[in-house]
């Protein structure tokens, strides 16, 4: 501690310079924590899946094998199941088709929000069981369609209603989040009962079923058991629980893993070359001091670590400043990069990484400085 | 112009001393380096993956598909493909056929080798195959589908990348057993593709329109009249692109996030390289002050200098970016990856390699110039005074 004084003012000798250095290791470990936050969030993510959620779907292809309705008494009666809604998925866009828009229409009985991951405020819950034309929103279609509560949306579909016309109208009566996994950031949540009603085909028809289990810890049973309830049936089912969907709806993360590291590689490397002129180019130009510092009685050991402890602490200063600001990248990020978070251990490793640059870059000034001959040192002066 | 020549005689000496100040030298060299490399890295991700969308397709190939679609929401009833096919300028087979296939598409699961993770990629029905398996594309061992007998044929990627599709092996969809018959190359893609006859799928589904419909050309101009023939026609509620405007569309997004991506994490990357250089080259400029101050007093103009210091720092960032791009092209180019689902081959253009290279010219002269006032402005009297 006692040595301190000396440290800082070591680092502050050139502060032309070490402004520079510090802003050059703080954009580095931006990046870092920025894309390593981006891997353990998507990691985060996948682990944080509900898995007391199950999706029952057609067996083969849950894009083209409609489920009747009527499944829905039986998926009810099978034990452990808590809650079973049926849902139906339908696309269109909003003035232009470059404005794709995906309808989800819901059974919404009581109780439907527990077998879903959305978060919805009591208030727009209340209206959107009450309105029979309700439609939930995002806060992106909000701010990308300047949406708000009270207004009349039509979308334009690929359903025909009994009408003929493929424009549906809806109200919009509230707005909800989702935390799942695969959230796509342009969806309304509108009735089923309207949307079943009003449509001239499939009729009856739904994607699929949420289901909520009474026990997490039986939820693969559960699953098991709807399964086989539909087995050698006309609607075979297949029902798999968010926890197990999670990792087929995230990027493939071996590539990522190694794109990752590819370029925090390669900022390092980058760093480490910085850091090391620097500190070579700061010794050579102190041979002087450091030979009085000797003079007055200071070790070689001591100035060897004088040396790092300049170049450690610069380092791991500006690491943490850099975490911090990728911190506050993050919510401005989050918008368009879904799951980004900065767990303890990233921050760990960040800091263990500058500590690593500074030793590495600085080892060799050092254990110049340590094996400096004060009689030498002060002829060149 | 002795501004000019002086600028340039400065700029000998400076680089002349370049082997005596090699640390900072290998800073800039370094950083640029790998700002360059990770920036032209990334695009090629890009440039890769469009690449392969776009490479196997030929210009007379168009798409019909209903108004607004996606293929895979697309429907195109049995009476809209007779009526494609009397359009004009379609062109025709050996046997006066017009070359217009109907399309079913049906999303398949099958499981990475290795990782058993589960990916959903399309089974193609197609109504004539000799329309769908074109040069390049042809077969490379077995046989092709028989219509009604439940077989397919996949690409060779889709045996590389998936379980279960070795010749012979048996793949269920909808509760029948579908056997793999033969295996096909498309040309450049690496997209897994699985073809089957399209009635046999479609009795299979109970479906009874095509997705899309795909027609090829007697020649790309005959588009105009083509299209002008299906708007004129009532009952047809159908628009046609080309395959290459209809590829497009769908990369459009795509190729904008990771754009963005790609450009962020390079700026992020130049403006820490930067920095770096800002640094190597002030201690250039310190540790040649003296000399800075007697060119001066020998009556070299400030203007000169700045000129060549800038000129130095940009010619100092060139080789990093000459080998920024060398390293991306030597490590990447041609690399087979799928972050995305889907497998493409990187691809490092020179154009790539171009916008790497004016990217380390700019790091040089923003690097440069703070340094450069700073050479300018040396003191004559008291630097030459100074030990």
């Amino acid at each position: 501690m006692k040595y301190l004084p000396l440290v800082w003012s070591g680092i502050w000798r050139k502060p032309g310079r070490t402004i520079l250095i510090f802003l050059q290791v703080t954009v580095a470990f931006v990046l870092f924590g920025v894309l390593q936050g981006l891997k353990t969030g998507v990691q985060h993510a996948v682990d944080a899946a509900r898995a007391d959620l199950l999706i029952v779907h057609g067996r083969q292809d849950f894009l083209f094998s409609p489920l009747p309705l009527g499944l829905l008494a039986q998926i009810r009666s099978v034990p452990g199941v808590k809650v079973a809604i049926p849902v139906e998925l339908s696309g269109g866009y909003y003035q232009k088709q470059e404005n794709g828009m995906g309808i989800v229409p819901i059974l919404a009985e009581k109780g439907w929000t527990d077998a879903f991951t959305f978060d919805i405020a009591p208030q727009y819950l209340a209206a959107f069981a009450s309105t029979r034309t309700a439609a939930l929103i995002t806060e992106f279609d909000a701010q990308k369609y300047g949406w708000k509560i009270g207004d009349r949306i039509p979308l334009v579909t690929r359903v025909p209603q009994k009408n003929g016309s493929t424009t549906w109208a809806f109200d919009i009566v509230g707005t909800f989040t989702d935390s799942d996994v695969a959230v796509s950031r342009y969806k309304i949540l509108v009735n089923y009962a309207y949307w079943d009603e009003g449509r001239a085909t499939g009729t009856g028809d739904v994607n699929h079923f949420n289901v909520a289990v009474t026990d997490t810890g039986q939820a693969v049973a559960v699953a098991d058991a709807i399964d086989r309830r539909f087995a050698n049936s006309s609607h075979e089912t297949k029902t798999e629980s968010l926890g197990a969907r999670a990792p087929q709806q995230v990027p493939q993360s071996g590539d990522l893993d190694f794109l990752i590291r590819a370029v925090v590689g390669a900022v390092l490397a980058a760093l480490l070359f910085a850091t090391a002129t620097m500190m070579m180019q700061s010794v050579r130009e102190r041979t002087p001091e450091l030979a009085v510092l000797k003079t007055v009685g200071f070790g070689d050991r001591t100035v060897f670590f004088l040396v790092l402890a300049e170049a450690g602490v610069v380092c791991i200063m500006a690491a943490g400043c850099g975490l911090a600001l990728a911190t506050l990248v993050f919510p401005f990020a989050g918008r368009f990069v879904f799951g980004l978070g900065m767990p303890r251990l990233t921050i760990a490793i960040g800091l263990a990484l500058a500590a690593a640059v500074a030793l590495v870059s600085a080892a060799v000034p050092a254990a110049r400085a340590a094996r400096l001959r004060i009689v030498t040192a002060l002829a060149e002066r | 112009m002795s501004f000019i020549r002086q600028s340039l005689a400065l700029l000998r000496i400076n680089l002349e001393g370049e082997g005596a100040r090699l640390g900072s030298v290998l800073t800039i060299v370094v950083g640029v380096t790998c700002t360059v490399a990770v920036l032209v890295s990334m695009l090629a991700l890009g440039t890769g993956a469009h690449a392969q969308a776009v490479g196997d397709i030929r210009d007379d190939e168009i798409v019909v598909q209903a108004r607004g679609a996606q293929f895979i929401q697309s429907s195109v009833s049995r009476d809209d493909m007779v009526a494609v096919r009397d359009l004009p300028g379609i062109a025709r087979k050996q046997d006066g056929e017009p070359q217009v296939e109907g399309l079913v598409l049906v999303p398949f699961e099958g499981h990475r080798r290795g990782s058993g993770r589960r990916v959903f990629f399309p089974l193609l029905g197609t109504s004539d195959l000799q329309v769908e398996l074109r040069p390049p594309a042809h077969l490379t061992a077995g046989r092709l589908f028989q219509p009604g007998l439940h077989e397919i044929i996949a690409t060779n990627s889709c045996v590389r990348q998936f379980e279960g599709f070795e010749l012979g092996a048996k793949r269920e969809v909808r509760g029948i057993d579908w056997t793999v018959v033969g295996h096909y190359d498309q040309g450049q893609s690496l997209q897994c593709i699985v073809l089957t006859d399209a009635e046999t799928l479609m009795s299979l589904f109970g479906r009874n329109s095509y997705n899309r419909i795909n027609v090829r050309l007697k020649t790309p101009a005959d588009f105009a009249a083509f299209n002008r023939a299906l708007e004129a026609s009532p009952s047809l509620k159908l628009e046609a692109k080309t395959a290459r405007e209809d590829v497009e569309s769908q990369f459009k997004q795509f190729n904008g996030l990771l754009n963005f991506v790609s450009y962020f994490i390079g700026a992020i990357m130049a403006i820490g390289a930067t920095l770096g250089a800002v640094n190597s080259l002030y201690s250039i400029v310190d540790a040649r002050r003296r000399e800075l101050a007697t060119l001066r007093a020998l009556g070299f103009g400030a203007a000169g200098i700045v000129v060549a210091t800038l000129l130095e720092s940009i010619l100092l960032a060139l080789p990093g970016a000459l080998l920024g791009a060398a390293l991306a092209w030597l490590l990447f180019h041609g690399m087979a990856v799928s972050p995305f689902g889907f497998s493409f081959r990187l691809d490092v253009t020179p154009r790539l390699a171009e916008i790497g290279i004016a990217w380390a010219l700019a790091m040089g002269f923003l690097g440069g110039l703070l340094p450069a006032l700073r050479a300018a402005r040396v003191p004559v009297t008291t630097a030459l005074r100074a030990t």
